[in-house]
């Protein structure tokens, strides 16, 4: 039999379409009802997809919007600030105490919820039958979990997934590149702050994991979390790069901030500032868990060696 | 406003006016707690609210669980509050004769403060359900700080009140001194601590009405047997003496009973200010010193004024919650300068 | 336990704080019903404290002290305050209690605190007011009178608490000289009349002389002389005590010795 070209170019193209109709249908679904436990330990049920969300911490509402959910998101805290849309979304209020009356009023589908200092009112949360799930991701992994949980939960596992993938890709490249420096060419780093007072991120914070990957040393990854530091700590660490997050990014606030930093009393003869390598970073990019912390990791290897 | 002794006809019963003002007092707290229903985050007319309290099965489920469970028990707490830190506050006024006592002088609060921050510090061990276990740390918190101050003012129980007063202040900076130190160095629960001292009505629920209504009332009517006593007190310590209160067996009375009342709200709501030292002096000036009259008045005006505050706590800037301690003091102090000027005239 | 005829009867009194600093040592008198015994000595003699051990509030750490044979180191406060009223020298009060509130709490060692007063308690109060001249001060702040005004409220309440016993401590002090001996006066009348016994400290002593039937002379604590105030204001007795030589005269109208200086 002689099939011919044009027939057997239609009979792929069919195939492949109809393996790509299957995929959208099939893997692109959750089966609910599902049984997830989340961060707080507690095992929740969802009998079915949520159509509308609260989110309690700005690191959700990232990740909502960044898995294409934003039409959904129904409530945001104070605190939500990206991106650009969350503006106009009606705002819940604190991230604790939760204002339990504004998020029954709005009726969400599920509450997606944070730990740390929003455990505590999480059990009320569910005492009044709202659907809640707790994320509380510590690091880059815990992160990318989030990611995928939230996708999951909210009905759309393989938007999560390559979300993930896509982050993780970049994770890797990254960690190829600091593979080949040796440690002693790894700059020193003091992540420091605008104020007198000194507060710097130690192991267990995501700035500690996101400096070691990225080929840093942090000067203070010998202390745990966040730790009140004096300014001899620093001095005699000798860093030779200090970076400052600010809230929010304005050209002449942050010459003013270097020039702060230079001039503080025993510090002249800091590598970081003899050779002015005093850099003022967006602090969201690096205190959340959420996919731009990737962005955070390259914005650091670029600092370090570029 | 107290009828003059120099007038046979006209001065009623102390019963009588007990009773008056009690159910009085009870009426008007009912009105100030069913007006207070109507305000919140979400807005509810009073017209739903009526027909919601009236006939709460078939009506629109999400509001009957805002009116239900979060507005009325938070109403409630709020009304108990008000009253026993006046109540208390007014006690211990009597007791350490100082104008300036209010009912967190004598250390109970710092000892639940310090329980607390403790429960707090903890929550990473005793996991999930930390938070209903947090007014438990607390209380004990309280209990240990009661111990504390009683054992070293002991000696002079039935001497005279100083040794009270400076048993509970001293016990007071220790217990906060460890307090800033545990805040030094908890970052990471640093944001609740704070906000569980700065006092909170919000977290109300019936199961804590439950446990506290009952020692709450109960005391304090306990603490209201004592009012002739603390009148005579107010001659002096010998001179209750030579009236036959035995002022030792009083000072030990009151500072457990109002001791244990204070722990009892304290280890629910925070460390609410200013209600407990200023109601009781708004009361006298309303009332006069009788301790008879204003205890039942400065619980009464105690628990309004709570509750309306925290309405202001919860509206002004919505759907945040301003700390209900800065608006007692913002909203309170006008309300008394007001009155002491009045006084003068 | 000894039966006794007087009134009250101080056996062996003995009274320091700490044990070490004595105060009052040996005491040993009798007094009889509806006397008025004016205690006098220089400061520091132990008046005031010898009133307080009477009254109970200080408990002595040797001897007794027996009121119409009732040990008052046996009673409760609470029974001691319906047989013994005081007068005490201060009388600040922390809050504004009008004075008629202030008469009426005199009546609390007889009010249940459950039960509250019965009219009767109203009537005693005004009474008390009535005789010492204070009725019209009753609306009054108590903060807000005289020294003297306060003095005569107090003493109401004194009387509204109907005891057996009156102690005053330095009741005159801040008087005007008119009702100095108006009060004096109308303790005598009320001593009378109520059949109350007075024991009142005195710092002046020719109006102790006067107002007393008789007089108690401490010296550091002792008891220097007791009896009528011709046998106790002898100028021996006063060098002995003050350490001054007094010139003494004859009260013309009482009867009784007065020092001049």
């Amino acid at each position: 039999m002689r099939i011919s070209k044009k027939y057997l170019f239609f009979a792929i193209s069919v195939l492949a379409i109809m393996s790509l109709i299957f995929s959208v249908c099939f893997a692109e679904k959750t089966e609910y009802p599902i049984t997830i436990i989340d961060d707080s330990g507690i095992t929740v049920t969802i009998e079915k997809q949520p159509e509308t969300f609260i989110s309690s911490a700005p690191s959700n509402t990232e990740i909502l919007f960044s898995l294409g959910l934003g039409d959904n998101v129904i409530g945001v805290t104070n605190y939500c600030n990206y991106p650009e849309e969350v503006k106009n979304i009606e705002k819940i209020g604190e991230i604790s105490p939760l204002n339990y009356e504004k998020i029954l009023s709005l009726n969400p589908d599920i509450v997606l919820a944070y730990g740390g200092f929003q455990l505590k009112d999480i059990p009320r949360l569910r005492e009044l039958n709202i659907n809640s799930i707790v994320l509380e991701p510590l690091n880059l992994n815990d992160t990318f979990r989030s990611i995928k949980m939230i996708a999951i939960t909210c009905g759309v596992p393989d938007k999560g997934a390559i979300l993930v993938d896509d982050l993780k890709k970049r994770v890797d490249n990254i960690k190829t590149k600091v593979a080949n420096i040796p440690i002693l060419s790894q700059p020193k780093v003091f992540v420091g702050g605008t104020s007198d007072t000194i507060f710097t991120p130690g192991a267990g914070t995501l700035f500690n994991e996101l400096i070691t990957m990225a080929g840093g040393q942090n000067i203070a990854a010998g202390l745990s979390f966040w730790k009140k530091i004096s300014p001899e700590f620093v001095a005699e660490a000798e860093p030779d790069i200090i970076i400052i997050p600010v809230g929010a990014m304005n050209q002449e606030e942050n010459s003013k901030i270097k020039q702060m930093i230079c001039a503080r009393s025993g510090w002249s003869n800091i590598p970081a500032i003899i050779n002015q390598k005093i850099f003022i970073v967006n602090e969201d990019i690096f205190y959340r868990a959420v996919p731009r912390l990737v962005d955070g990791l390259e914005l650091l290897y670029e600092i370090f060696y570029e | 406003m107290n009828k003059s002794f120099t007038h046979n006809s006209g001065y009623a019963h102390w019963k009588k006016k007990a009773m008056l003002i009690i159910l009085a007092g009870t009426l008007v707290t009912l009105l100030s707690g069913i007006i207070c229903l109507n305000f919140g985050a979400v807005s509810i007319r009073p017209g739903e609210i009526i027909s919601l309290l009236l006939n709460s099965n078939n009506y629109d489920k999400t509001k009957s669980l805002i009116i239900w469970q979060l507005r009325a028990p938070r109403i409630i707490l709020g009304i108990l509050t008000g009253a026993a830190l006046s109540m208390v506050g007014g006690v211990f006024q009597g007791i350490l004769r100082n104008p300036l006592a209010d009912p967190y002088i004598l250390g109970v609060s710092a000892g639940a403060a310090l329980g607390a921050c403790i429960g707090i510090a903890f929550q990473y061990i005793t996991g999930y359900a930390f938070a209903s276990y947090l007014p438990l740390f607390a209380f004990l918190g309280a209990m240990l700080s009661l111990y504390l101050v009683y054992r070293s003012s002991k000696i002079s129980f039935s001497a005279n009140s100083t040794g009270l007063l400076l048993s509970g202040v001293a016990i007071t900076f220790l217990f906060s001194a460890l307090i800033t130190v545990l805040l030094a160095f908890s970052r990471r629960e640093l944001h609740s601590m704070v906000f569980w001292l700065m006092g909170d009505l919000s977290a109300a629920n019936w199961q804590k009405i439950n446990i506290i209504t009952l020692p709450v009332i109960f005391g304090s009517i306990l603490l209201y047997f004592s009012s002739l006593d603390l009148n005579a007190l107010a001659l002096g310590e010998e001179e209750a003496l030579h009236l036959g209160v035995n002022t030792g067996k009083l000072r030990i009375r009151i500072f457990l009973i109002g001791s244990i009342i204070i722990a009892t709200i304290v280890s629910f709501t925070g460390l609410i200010g200013f209600v407990g030292l200023i109601i009781p002096h708004i009361a006298r000036l309303l009332v006069g010193p009788d301790h008879r009259i204003m205890l039942p008045i400065a619980s009464f005006l105690g628990g309004i004024f709570l509750i309306f505050c925290d309405v202001l706590a919860r509206i002004l800037v919505s759907p945040t919650e301003i700390p209900i301690g800065a608006i007692t003091a913002i909203v309170g102090v006008p309300i008394f300068i007001y009155l002491l000027r009045r006084n003068r005239q | 336990m000894e039966k006794s005829n007087h009134f009250l009867t101080l056996k062996d009194i003995c009274f320091s704080y700490n044990g070490t600093n004595k105060i009052l040592t040996n005491i040993n008198i009798s007094i009889e019903r509806t006397e008025l015994i004016g205690i006098i000595g220089p400061n520091g003699s132990g008046k005031t404290t010898l009133l307080n051990v009477i009254s109970g509030i200080l408990k002595p750490d040797v001897g007794d002290i027996f009121l119409q044979n009732k040990n008052i180191n046996h009673l409760s406060i609470e029974k001691i305050a319906k047989l013994i009223s005081v007068v005490p020298q201060n009388n600040w009060v922390t809050f504004n209690f009008k004075a008629g509130e202030v008469v009426f709490m005199g009546r609390m060692p007889y009010i249940s605190r459950i039960k509250g007063e019965k009219p009767e308690d109203y009537q005693i109060s005004r009474e008390a007011m009535r005789k010492t001249h204070s009725l019209s001060l009753s609306d009054k702040n108590i903060q807000q009178i005289s020294g003297g005004e306060r003095q005569r409220v107090f003493l109401a309440k004194a009387l509204a608490q109907t005891p057996e016993l009156l102690l005053l401590d330095e009741f005159t002090s801040h008087l005007d000289l008119k009702y100095k001996y108006e009060m004096l006066n109308l303790l005598k009348h009320i001593l009378k009349k109520e059949k109350l016994t007075i024991i009142s400290t005195f710092h002046d002593l020719n109006l102790a002389s006067i107002a007393s039937d008789r007089l108690l002379l401490l010296n550091k604590g002792k008891v220097e002389k007791i009896g009528n105030p011709v046998d106790v204001l002898t100028e021996k007795n006063i060098y002995k005590v003050y350490k001054v030589k007094p010139i003494l005269i004859n009260h013309p109208e009482f009867n009784v010795p007065q020092v001049i200086m």
